[in-house]
């Protein structure tokens, strides 16, 4: 054990908390929501402590040769700061929400120290100096945040589970591969070392690393909700408890991305083709994401919808980030901003998706629909996420998909070619605004559902009755996590713009020569183009196909989720399950009874043991003795036996021994 | 002869299992009593002299010149002794109360304390022909195991045993007589002890492959592996120690000898000898996997798994590099602790509940609670998941067949890919079922079936346990292999 110690207690803390909850809850419940959050603001104050070492310019490093064989280490530098920050913070909102949350579930132990195991994961993802100490801790994090997802136990959320397991576990394998590949090819999984062995290693098999490289990508990428690895995302967010939705779709997200860039940013540092790979699947992502959030009529569905769809917009960056070669700071920006701000609005957003839930057992539209009405303080907190991660001017999303959507243009003013046309980047373009429009439609669809719509039979009963929909606790949560989003969004110059110097050393970019005016008028530009197109969409499309007006001011929802469209249920499940084993099974049975087939081949030709022909078992029973004795009379059965033949040979010896003597 | 003891923990337990067969003992309790006693002493034995014992080699008699009966402790047999005397104790403990359900238990425990003299007698072997004595030895005892329910199936499973080790000898035995032959001395050495002088190396080649067919017999190679499959009808703590501790793993253990101890690496690497073992090593662990995800019989999967996982071992043997040897090592360890741990949990549901089928187990996690959790970190160590010492072993492989660098060692690594999204599917595809029933088949959560009592879950939780702390702390046994594969042990 070597390097600051503090560092390694920022991940074991939580381990030894997780189990220090367990067994206060065994004794008083009160108690151990004390515990878990105080052991997690004890976390935060933690890292903070060790952050702030880290701003003023050390570097903090803990190592710990030998466990899980090749050892693990951590570092702490501006990009892991921040999201170890972020990640304290979101726990903390969490566990604290969650004392109101989960006061009448079942489990509430084991939440808790499922809850705290995996923040310990987490920081060892976001810490880890080596992708070895990241891969372990990657998976325990999935495998310890499984339990969030299964948390209600009810045969939907067990469905989830199992699907999120199965994508874990199986991204899981794809990942180590990669890891494996890289390993050989590179000698080192040290990030900061990754850059130089790269260089080497492209000289030599190129193809080699991007086969790894595209492992590693979609085994991270499967986490992060990536394309085509994202069918966990929308089933498993809707079944699991809200607190554990904000991380699952805030943090762990974060931590596939994290990953990813890991690589991004060391051996594919400036490859164009590798941008145009991630920028390929960040479009798809995007998209599809977006068009589900705007069909889902299922609040926290229609929410992981949009995670998928915000991850794709980071992926874009990253792609980006590889096509601009050395002149990549704004699409890096972009990348952290946007990483960052998505962590918030998904925190507070689920956060009120949370209320809702707890107070009405329901998250279906048609059944929550106008809960919001009269409640401003909810109100607020949600709108304060819905502008936000529509990119409204003022909110943060406004500032960092700025810096995405700037790094485009940036790459068509220098003629930048995507799958060598020029076209497409342009279209790349539209589809980043139109994707950003379709944002916008489908958070003006939930915040009408929730604060304008009406509920034809329980209206009456939502205005007064839920009066008291929340605890000051959990107010306080939602004021924290709404109230940081306008304050970065109005002030980007004084805190977003330090957050992402301070991360430049990750990415190992250059500074920005320039500032950014982002309330100049080509940058409000982009803005303006996706509110219309959100504005166009929902008054046209979605009021008209998804919404039905029943009564004035008051619209239902059909469903018209693609069922059809289910890859999980579709293809995945059946190729790996059915398919592959299928056919290699139906190649395989024929040599399987092969050895089987020749020993009774052999046993019923060649060795078979000498049988009496017999008609009948009864003519059998008379005739055996005689029979035998006709052949020993015959004297046939004595010369074609064994030991008729070593006799003779005994015989031929004795002969021989008496001639040469 | 001054370390004469050597001997002892091979004959206490076939003496004492002679003795119970012709005395046997009507009161259960006694008899469980004095056979667990019995195998924990001869574990305790078995493990001081493996450890702290001479390693000096014991010529019990000369039958000739060059053949003798010699017994010697090396790393090799240390690993493969301490991994038998270890589970022994555990599997002894488990059988106790699964034979309950099962007839004549005297009988049982004789044959079944008989195999592990035997299966000493395998590790502390010091030259091909004690090896391949107490390798015959050992088919001999366990036919009856497998044989022991009297039902058709089982009969026929033994028989197929029978033929199936009978056969593998034939081809085993003409490696004994080359070895004894053109071996001087012919007590195991690493890096080899033919004389290359005396016969061309081509024929030590064809003999090689020839032999490793015949041991492979046991280590179920692909198109040797039906006795196997069969055998899973057996009672399972017999099914759990055939399949993941004692033949199996003799299989196993024979071929590294004569891969790494009697034949050298050195004429084997780089020749045909190589693809052809390398070949059927890698094709069996892609057929292994295959057929278990396809099986839906709880054990009869575990046995396919078991055929893919042991040429995994004989995979990374055959790379006939250190590395490779110290890689085939850690998955017997790996594989060993995971397998009858799995095993286990498989028994347990049969004896609790009844079920044999995979479909039918939907929620019984619920249920057996602790042995379900024991069963998802075998599930874990299997499919190669950090933390459990299944990751280390199979990261091992990896690092083994990457340096291999040539075309066939790049094919492990595919085949190493493949065979663990296989063993993600059939071994989590339980753990799913178990915890998460499909819908509409929940019917068993709130059941009363209930975890098997303490003699049933101790050695569970051991292994379980066993999994993690190797997982975590694999250095002490990293260490070991290494200095066995150089020879320094």
């Amino acid at each position: 054990m070597q390097g600051n110690i503090l560092l390694g207690l920022t991940v074991g803390w939580p381990f030894a908390a997780a189990l220090l909850c367990y067994l206060t809850g065994r004794f008083s419940k009160r108690m151990r929501n004390y515990a878990a959050d105080l052991s997690i603001l004890l976390e935060l104050l933690l890292f903070a402590s060790l952050a702030v070492q880290v701003w003023q310019g050390e570097t903090v490093t803990f190592e710990a040769a030998g466990i899980c064989s090749l050892g693990i280490c951590f570092v702490l530098d501006g990009f892991r700061a921040l999201f170890g920050l972020l990640s304290a913070f979101l726990w903390l909102m969490s566990a604290l929400m969650s004392n109101e949350y989960m006061k009448h579930e079942r489990n509430r132990n084991r939440y808790y120290m499922f809850l705290l195991f995996t923040l310990g994961a987490t920081m060892g993802v976001f810490l880890s100096a080596d992708l070895y100490t990241t891969f372990i801790f990657f998976e325990i994090m999935s495998f310890t945040s499984y339990v969030w997802v299964a948390q209600n136990e009810t045969p939907q959320a067990l469905d989830a589970a199992s699907t999120y397991l199965g994508i874990a576990v199986v991204g899981g394998l794809i990942l180590l591969m990669g890891l494996f590949m890289l390993h050989h090819l590179l000698g080192t999984l040290r990030i900061d070392e990754l850059y130089e062995a790269g260089k080497k290693a492209w000289t030599e098999d190129s193809g080699q690393i991007y086969t790894a490289g595209a492992l590693i990508l979609l085994g991270f990428g499967a986490k992060a909700g990536m394309f085509p690895l994202h069918v966990w995302m929308p089933k498993a967010h809707t079944v699991s408890p809200a607190p554990a939705s904000v991380l699952l779709s805030g943090i762990l997200t974060k931590a596939g991305l994290f990953g990813i860039l890991s690589v991004s940013c060391n051996i594919f540092r400036y490859d164009p083709w590798w941008g145009t790979a991630v920028l390929l699947l960040g479009m798809v992502t995007m998209t599809l994401g977006a068009v589900l959030a705007v069909f889902a009529v299922n609040l926290k569905r229609t929410l992981a919808c949009s995670s998928m769809s915000q991850i794709g917009f980071v992926l874009i960056g990253l792609g980006m980030a590889g096509l601009l070669g050395e002149e990549n700071q704004l699409a890096v920006r972009g990348i952290v901003l946007h990483m960052m701000n998505h962590s918030l609005f998904k925190l507070v957003l689920f956060l009120a998706a949370g209320v809702v839930f707890m107070n009405l057992e329901e998250l279906e539209l048609n059944q929550i629909r106008g809960f919001g009405r009269r409640k401003p303080f909810l109100q607020l907190a949600f709108l304060s996420g819905a502008l936000g991660i529509g990119g409204i001017p003022l909110f943060s999303g406004y500032v960092s998909k700025t810096l995405l959507h700037e790094s485009i243009v940036e790459y068509i003013h220098e003629g930048g070619t995507v799958l060598g046309s020029t076209g497409f980047t342009s279209f790349v373009e539209l589809l980043f605004l139109f994707c950003g429009g379709l944002t916008v439609a489908y958070m003006i669809k939930l915040y009408h559902a929730l604060f304008r719509n009406r509920h034809p039979v329980r209206q009456k009963e939502f205005e007064e009755q839920y009066r008291n929909y929340a605890n000051p606790m959990t107010k306080l949560t939602l004021l924290l996590s709404g109230a940081v989003i306008p304050v970065l969004g109005i002030l980007p110059g004084v805190t977003m713009e330090r957050i992402a110097d301070s991360t430049g050393t990750f990415f190992a970019v250059h500074p920005l020569e320039h500032e950014i005016a982002y309330f100049s008028f080509v940058n409000l530009k982009g803005a303006v183009i996706s509110v219309a197109v959100g504005c166009l969409v929902y008054f046209l499309f979605i009021k008209k196909t998804v919404m039905v007006r029943e009564a004035p001011g008051c619209y239902g929802y059909k469903n018209l989720w693609p069922v059809w469209l289910d890859l999980e249920k579709k293809v995945y499940v059946p190729a790996l399950t059915k398919w592959l084993p299928s056919v290699c099974a139906g190649i395989f049975r024929i040599p399987d009874r092969l050895v089987d087939f020749i020993i009774l081949t052999l046993k019923e030709t060649l060795y078979r043991p000498l049988r009496l022909q017999t008609e009948s078992e009864e003519a059998a029973r008379i005739s055996r003795a005689e029979r035998i004795r006709g052949r020993m009379e015959s004297h046939k059965w004595m010369t074609i036996s064994l030991s008729f033949g070593f006799l003779m040979c005994c015989i031929g010896i004795v002969i021989m021994v008496l001639c040469v003597l | 002869m001054e370390n004469i003891y050597i001997i002892i923990p091979i004959l206490l337990p076939i003496l004492a299992g002679a003795l119970l067969f012709f005395f046997p003992i009507k009161d259960r309790k006694r008899r469980n009593i004095a056979v667990e006693s019995l195998v924990i002493v001869n574990s305790a034995i078995s493990l001081g002299i493996l450890w702290a014992g001479s390693k000096e080699s014991l010529i019990l008699f000369e039958l000739y010149k060059n053949v003798s009966l010699l017994f010697r402790i090396d790393g090799l047999g240390m690993l493969f002794g301490t991994i038998v005397s270890t589970l022994w104790p555990l599997a002894t403990l488990y059988a106790f109360e699964y034979m309950t359900h099962e007839t004549r238990e005297n009988t049982f425990f004789a044959f079944y304390t008989m195999t592990y003299g035997v299966s000493l007698g395998i590790a502390y072997a010091g030259n091909m022909m004690t090896m391949y004595l107490f390798y015959e030895l050992l088919t001999l005892v366990t036919i009856p195991l497998v044989m022991h329910t009297m039902i058709p199936r089982a009969r026929r499973a033994g028989r197929q045993y029978a033929y199936y080790s009978i056969g593998g000898a034939a081809f085993a035995f003409t490696s004994l007589i080359f070895i004894t032959v053109y071996g001087e001395g012919a007590s195991f050495a690493i890096g080899g002890v033919m004389d290359h002088t005396l016969v061309d190396d081509n024929i030590l080649r064809l003999i090689y492959v020839m032999a490793f067919l015949g041991f492979g017999v046991k280590a179920a190679v692909f198109p040797l592996h039906g006795w196997l499959i069969s055998a899973s009808v057996a009672p399972t703590p017999v099914t759990a120690l055939l399949h993941a501790v004692a033949v199996v793993k003799a299989g196993v253990f024979a071929v590294l000898r004569l891969t790494y101890y009697c034949y050298g690496t050195e004429i084997l690497k780089g020749s045909w000898a190589q693809d052809i073992v390398m070949g059927i090593a890698m094709f069996t662990v892609v057929y292994g996997s295959t057929m278990a995800v396809k099986e839906v019989h709880f054990k009869r999967r575990l046995a396919y798994s078991t055929i893919s996982n042991l040429s995994y071992i004989l995979m990374a043997a055959t790379l006939m590099s250190p590395l490779g040897m110290i890689a085939a090592m850690c998955h017997m360890v790996a594989h060993a602790i995971g397998k009858i741990c799995a095993f286990f949990v498989s028994g347990s549901v049969m004896f609790k509940t009844g079920y044999h089928f995979i479909p039918a187990l939907d929620g019984v996690g619920h249920q057996m609670k602790k042995t379900f959790l024991t069963f998802t970190v075998s599930a874990m160590s299997l499919t190669g998941i950090p933390l459990t010492i299944g990751f280390i072993s199979k990261w091992r492989i990896a690092k083994a067949a990457f340096a291999g660098e040539t075309l066939l060692s790049y094919g492990v690594v595919i085949v190493l890919f493949y065979a663990a999204l296989m063993a993600a599917i059939y071994m989590f595809t339980v753990v799913i079922r178990a915890f998460c029933p499909e819908k509409g088949k929940e019917r068993l959560i709130g059941g009363d079936t209930t975890d098997p009592t303490w003699r049933m879950l101790i050695p569970l939780g051991v292994f379980a346990a066993a999994m993690i702390v190797l997982g975590v702390h694999s250095g002490p046994l990293l260490d070991f292999l290494e200095q066995v594969a150089a020879g320094s042990i």
